[in-house]
């Protein structure tokens, strides 16, 4: 597990997959290679950001290590989370942004953190996330925009979704380079994201509340 | 903004201390740049197209493919808002992916986008698949266009052409993390990939601007900010693949071509982790790539920043006493989700730091679609108002009041753009524009 975590915190994608697939093959329990390799490796590079040891390129790195582990744990974590209560994060960039670099950092975090993550991806238009809203009925809907002109479609789902009466329930959160507590704020959203690592606090906090 | 010679010159005297006479827009910033100061602190045209859309009430499909109406909507809105200098600038980070042959999404509202979930490069034989831009594709000629018609236009030494830079098109033509693993994990790829951007697609395309008549071309470089390159990984890649570019410019061409622009700037977003120390590495870095030598913030949250480091830093750089000009950005967040006051209270505290000794020029970097014009217009006339030289002791003291002033479409009649404008609002798809 140790060689699993070093992977992900120096960002070596074919080791990590190799150690994550290893690590199943010899019996281990799925959640164990998550919770004692993946997490406090994607954890640590987490720290070594917060603490400018680590820049973005280095967090990349990581996430895609991560996600290249990721790949074998996670069908086998899914059989799982379905029996579990597992609280669902739904994640999409709004229409007409194309940018996806954060939302994928987002929900690397976000599943580390034990959400069931389901990426509705870029370019997402307004009834995509109001029939996942509808659907899916996650706990947190995240919109995400990297553009001052596509984050303006931000407030017309989360209109949308007060229209429908899907608010209720559902907390909304916001992120993206553009966006801010006052813009959040302004279009009615629940939460802001400033970063990766403030989405996942938020989203915990979001759920358990 | 009337002859750029005679109010550079204008400027020039101004800012050695021959202080005759209201400088222009043009004189006011060379006063700053080259001398020690002008009558007032200058502010200078920002990156401003998506806002100047909005305001103009264009549509997207029009205003990004038109040269000529995207020129005259930036021009209009920046004289409105009274702005020292133009700054004319499209969507330049798209203009050469989009030629190659990237998967672009279009828009009623917004600026036309990469998908790079559809990488134009993955490997290293996409490079050779492509082959060399042709300018004749995409929109090139527009491009080319925008870039005559500011030459044009504007004229003196601020009139410039744009590209998109080579680490900034690498990230548009495969993904930043697929760009930044090659430059971490596979450098005789990113060598590729850099002599790629360099000779294969922005020099043909400086070299269309050229045969146009444009003199000079900027390459956006916001991609290689930090943190998402650090000083030494700009050290080592963006900065000489701008030196090589503008030797081949100067060699091939006698073009200036000025890569790497706001590389290095530093956008740290959480004030939690500002760091002097990496503050002024990333400062001294993006000197290497600017003609001019200066102390540049750009899109990083400065409203957080403690400006006194840059002033330090802009002191220890200078020589004889006499520090480098500092070009200070209000942040495009803060100009929109900001009230006019916060605005002018923060300039009066900027100016206080970095304006009594001159060489200080403001701007606003990169103004959100959405921004309130009310902020914009108090944001130039507080800067001109309180950075009035000398500066007041006391800036305190000193009474501004947030400015009314005319709607654009009234201010707009009997200017040279108003027909250009007006008929395009005549072509306008049902779209919601949104000004505050």
């Amino acid at each position: 597990m140790e060689t699993l975590k070093t992977a992900i915190v120096e960002g070596d994608d074919r080791l990590a997959a190799s150690q994550a697939g290893e690590a199943l093959a010899s019996g281990l329990d799925p959640l164990d290679v998550l919770n004692r390799g993946i997490v406090p490796g994607i954890q640590r590079a987490g720290e070594l950001w917060q603490t400018n040891q680590y820049f973005l390129p280095d967090v990349v790195l990581s996430a895609e290590a991560f996600k290249a582990a990721m790949k074998s744990v996670e069908p086998r974590l899914k059989e799982r989370q379905r029996a579990s209560v597992a609280k669902r994060v739904v994640i999409g960039v709004v229409k007409g942004d194309m940018h996806d670099l954060g939302k994928g950092l987002v929900g690397a975090m976000l599943t580390a953190a034990g959400f069931e993550v389901t990426d509705l991806g870029i370019d997402v238009p307004l009834e995509k996330f109001v029939e996942a809203a509808r659907s899916l009925k996650p706990d947190i809907l995240g919109l995400g925009a990297y553009m001052t002109t596509t984050m303006l479609q931000m407030k017309r789902v989360i209109a949308e979704l007060d229209q429908q009466g899907l608010h209720n329930g559902l907390k909304v959160m916001v992120g993206g380079v553009p966006t801010s507590q006052e813009f959040a704020d302004e279009v009615g959203a629940d939460a802001w994201g400033k970063d990766a690592m403030d989405t996942v606090r938020k989203a915990q906090t979001l759920a358990g509340g | 903004m009337t002859n750029p010679t005679l109010e550079m010159i204008h400027g020039l005297l101004y800012g050695y201390g021959l202080r005759v006479g209201r400088l222009g827009g043009l004189g006011r910033f060379f006063a700053a740049m080259l001398g020690d100061h002008g009558d007032t602190i200058p502010f200078i045209g920002p990156q401003i197209h998506d806002h100047a859309m909005t305001v103009a009430q264009v549509p997207a499909r029009q205003y990004y493919f038109d040269a000529e109406l995207l020129v005259n909507v930036q021009m209009a809105v920046e004289r409105w808002y009274g702005f020292d200098t133009y700054t004319i600038i499209p969507d330049a980070y798209n203009f050469e992916v989009e030629a190659l042959g990237a998967k672009m999404i279009y828009s009623d509202i917004a600026m036309p986008t990469v998908d790079t979930n559809v990488p134009l490069i993955k490997e290293p034989a996409d490079l050779d698949r492509l082959g060399p831009l042709a300018p004749s594709k995409g929109r090139i000629p527009m491009g080319v266009e925008v870039a005559r018609l500011i030459t044009q236009k504007i004229s003196g030494p601020l009139a410039v052409g744009f590209f998109c830079s080579p680490f900034s098109l690498i990230c548009q033509a495969m993904g930043y993390p697929k760009a930044v693993r090659a430059l971490k994990r596979d450098r005789g790829f990113a060598e590729e990939l850099f002599f790629y951007a360099e000779n294969e697609a922005i020099f043909p395309y400086a070299r269309a601007q050229y045969q146009a008549g444009v003199k000079q071309t900027i390459g956006a470089d916001a991609w290689a900010c930090f943190p998402n390159l650090t000083p030494e990984l700009i050290d080592e890649w963006v900065v000489p693949s701008a030196k090589r570019l503008l030797e081949k410019g100067k060699k091939e061409l006698g073009m200036t071509i000025m890569a790497g622009q706001a590389a290095a700037d530093y956008c740290e977003e959480d004030p939690d982790k500002f760091d002097k120390e990496i503050m002024f590495r990333c400062w001294s870095t993006a000197r290497k790539t600017f003609l001019l030598d200066v102390a540049f913030s750009g899109m990083g949250r400065t409203q957080d920043w403690n400006m006194a480091w840059l002033q330090e830093f802009a002191v220890q750089s200078g020589k004889s006493g006499r520090k480098i000009p500092i070009f200070a950005s209000l942040n495009g967040r803060f100009m929109r989700d900001s009230s006019p006051q916060q605005v002018v209270n923060k300039i009066r505290e900027w100016i206080n730091i970095m304006g009594r000794d001159g060489r200080l020029l403001t701007f606003i970097a990169n103004v959100p679609a959405d921004t309130p014009p009310v902020n914009i217009h108090a944001a130039v006339q507080a800067v001109h108002t309180l950075g009035h030289y000398p500066i007041a002791a006391d800036l305190a003291s000193v009474k501004f009041q947030i400015p009314t002033f005319q709607p654009f479409d009234e201010w707009l009649r009997g200017q040279p753009e108003a027909d250009v404008i007006f008929k395009a609002r005549e072509k306008r798809e049902a779209s919601t524009y949104v000004l505050a």
